[in-house]
């Protein structure tokens, strides 16, 4: 048996995370391009926005946080998804196909659609739940990261399950609170899921991409429990209409993502490695942007009559900080698994090493474009003609991924070949 | 010192820290400093990996220990070293860029493998060596 084998004993083939990379920017020109359709950015419940914002939560985040998850549990907690290429088609492809009929469904108001995607994001998030959980299950560590993806998996198991009731209801024109039943999908998905799940993988890759000193122990230890109790906390005041339980848990939540991104920023300040890079930026970006999100979410306690502090909290939740920290990630990690995955072989000569994957100048054009868009979408609010430099923003992040993407597939490729000739 | 754990992977802290000081020297141009902080790095961080081949692995293994992970952190050791040589020829070419792009490459590397034997195969240790833990720290100071 030679050596290299062993090495995918954990880590998956590399065509596992990539096909998702590869397709997620995808959705991001396919959200700018229905986001033309809309009429006003500020009201989130237009069927073009809902659309929209699916394609940007599901088909990019979604589809990316698939991707990386099978890449990430091997590393974080030492235990690779069981069936990794099958878990990757089952899941792929009802999640594209999926989210193309929601947003079809909400545009068109087509009752079929929204029963086909109901299955298919069903199908989808099922096998992902399924696969992740028996990863946890076999983990060979049981450390803070391992409990918020535990949580982060608890919580998006139940995002989608609303996510499922709300499609349906809409679909069978069925009498809920849907104003309810949406709050609770939004927060579970966004403050359940996703935050958490970037909390528990920063705990590892934070200290790994810029050596910085490591979260102090008690703040790994009891953040993602205490994200997850103020998340059930709120469900419980949102569900019996307890106002002032409601304000706690928020105020909670937001203290405690708060905290996250300080901490997270002052370890960044203390780095060993002093070299700048464009992913750390995204990185800060992110944290900065988790901070203004924060402040705009206890805007919208203080003033609940201001209804768009709460669409600007969200807004700048998905773009600033999900967005940001997942662009980081995957400027680090796509041209880690070109690397690795030529490196592993018997020729070493001519493998490329990280930097001669993806240009680096296209990162920093990449975050100066990431952070127009932004801006772009917080003047959205007050100005209308800043959505188009949103939605072109937007596209053109969509475009420059699936470039670097692109250049980094074709660079494994021709390695890849020129080496077997060897 | 009380656990190998602890004692390993304030070895690892020390290894990132002349990590760190020889690419930012690198990156600066600054020849003549890149070159003494990378000696002392690759002195260090080879002498580290003796340490666990030559005296904890085999112990490891002796003991009952898990010989799937171990031979994953042999593999990763020769990776690193494949690395480490082509930074030295960098080095020696006074080459920033190959220095700055390898030195990248270095570091995840580095630190996804340090996270794997901090999280799983030192605390293993500590468990199944736990007698004999001061031969095995007085057996590892001796490796030059």
């Amino acid at each position: 048996m030679s050596t290299a084998s062993l090495s995918t004993e954990q880590a998956p083939p590399i065509s596992v995370p990539l096909r998702f990379f590869a397709i997620a920017p995808l959705f991001l020109i396919l959200a700018a391009l229905i986001a033309m359709m809309g009429d006003s950015i500020a009201d989130a419940h237009t069927p073009a926005l809902l659309a929209a914002t699916h394609c940007v939560t599901l088909g990019f985040i979604g589809m990316i946080m698939f991707g990386a998850m099978q890449q990430i549990l091997p590393v974080v907690i030492g235990s690779p998804m069981p069936s990794s290429r099958l878990v990757a088609w089952f899941s792929l492809l009802p999640l594209i196909f999926g989210t193309l009929s929601l947003s079809g469904g909400f545009l068109l108001s087509n009752s079929a659609l929204l029963h086909l995607a109901s299955v298919l994001l069903g199908l989808a998030f099922l096998v992902f739940i399924v696969a992740s959980l028996i990863s946890l299950a076999r983990a060979a560590t049981r450390n803070a990261t391992a409990t918020a993806i535990l949580l982060a998996v608890l919580a998006l198991t139940a995002a989608v399950v609303l996510g499922i009731v709300l499609a349906q209801g809409y679909a069978s024109g069925l009498q809920l609170d849907y104003r309810k039943l949406a709050a609770a999908h939004i927060s579970l998905a966004l403050g359940g899921w996703v935050m958490l799940l970037i909390v528990g993988v920063s705990y590892q890759v934070v200290p790994m991409f810029q050596l910085t000193p490591n979260y102090p122990k008690w703040l790994s230890a009891a953040l993602a429990p205490a994200l997850f109790a103020a998340l059930l906390l709120y469900l419980a005041s949102n569900f019996f209409e307890v106002l002032p339980l409601g304000f706690v848990a928020e105020g909670l939540f937001w203290l405690c993502a708060s905290c996250f991104a300080l901490v997270t920023l002052n370890l960044q300040f203390q780095r060993r490695r002093r070299v700048t890079d464009a992913t750390l930026n995204f990185f800060r970006l992110g944290m900065i942007s988790l901070l203004c999100a924060a402040l705009c979410a206890v805007a919208a306690l203080l003033a609940p009559a201001q209804e768009y502090f709460r669409t600007l909290s969200v807004v700048i939740f998905i773009l600033g900080f999900a967005l940001s920290v997942i662009h980081g990630m995957l400027y680090k990690i796509i041209p880690f698994l070109v690397w690795f995955h030529l490196f592993r072989g018997g020729v070493k000569k001519g493998v490329p090493n990280m930097k001669e994957v993806i240009p680096e100048p296209w990162m920093w054009r990449h975050l100066w474009l990431h952070i127009t868009t932004l801006l772009a979408a917080l003047m959205a609010f007050f100005w209308d003609a800043a959505a188009w430099l949103l939605i072109v923003g937007l596209s053109l992040q969509g475009m420059l991924l699936s470039f670097a993407i692109f250049i980094s597939i074709m660079v494994y490729r021709r390695t890849y070949q020129r080496l077997a000739k060897v | 010192m009380n656990t190998i754990a602890e004692s390993m992977s304030t070895d690892h802290r020390a290894c990132d820290l002349t990590f760190a000081l020889a690419e930012q020297a690198a990156l600066d141009n600054n020849w003549n400093d890149a070159e003494t902080a990378f000696d002392t790095f690759r002195q260090n961080i080879q002498r580290h990996f003796r340490m666990e081949e030559e005296v904890l692995f085999p112990a490891l293994l002796d003991a009952g220990g898990p010989a799937g992970p171990v031979q994953v952190m042999h593999m990763e050791h020769a990776q690193m070293n494949e690395l480490i040589e082509l930074m030295a020829t960098a080095v020696a070419n006074k080459n920033t860029q190959g220095y700055g792009g390898l030195s990248e490459t270095l570091l995840i590397v580095m630190q996804q493998h340090n996270l794997k034997e901090e999280q799983i195969l030192y605390p293993i240790a500590d468990r199944i060596l736990a007698a004999e833990l001061e031969t095995m720290f007085s057996r590892m100071q001796a490796i030059q």
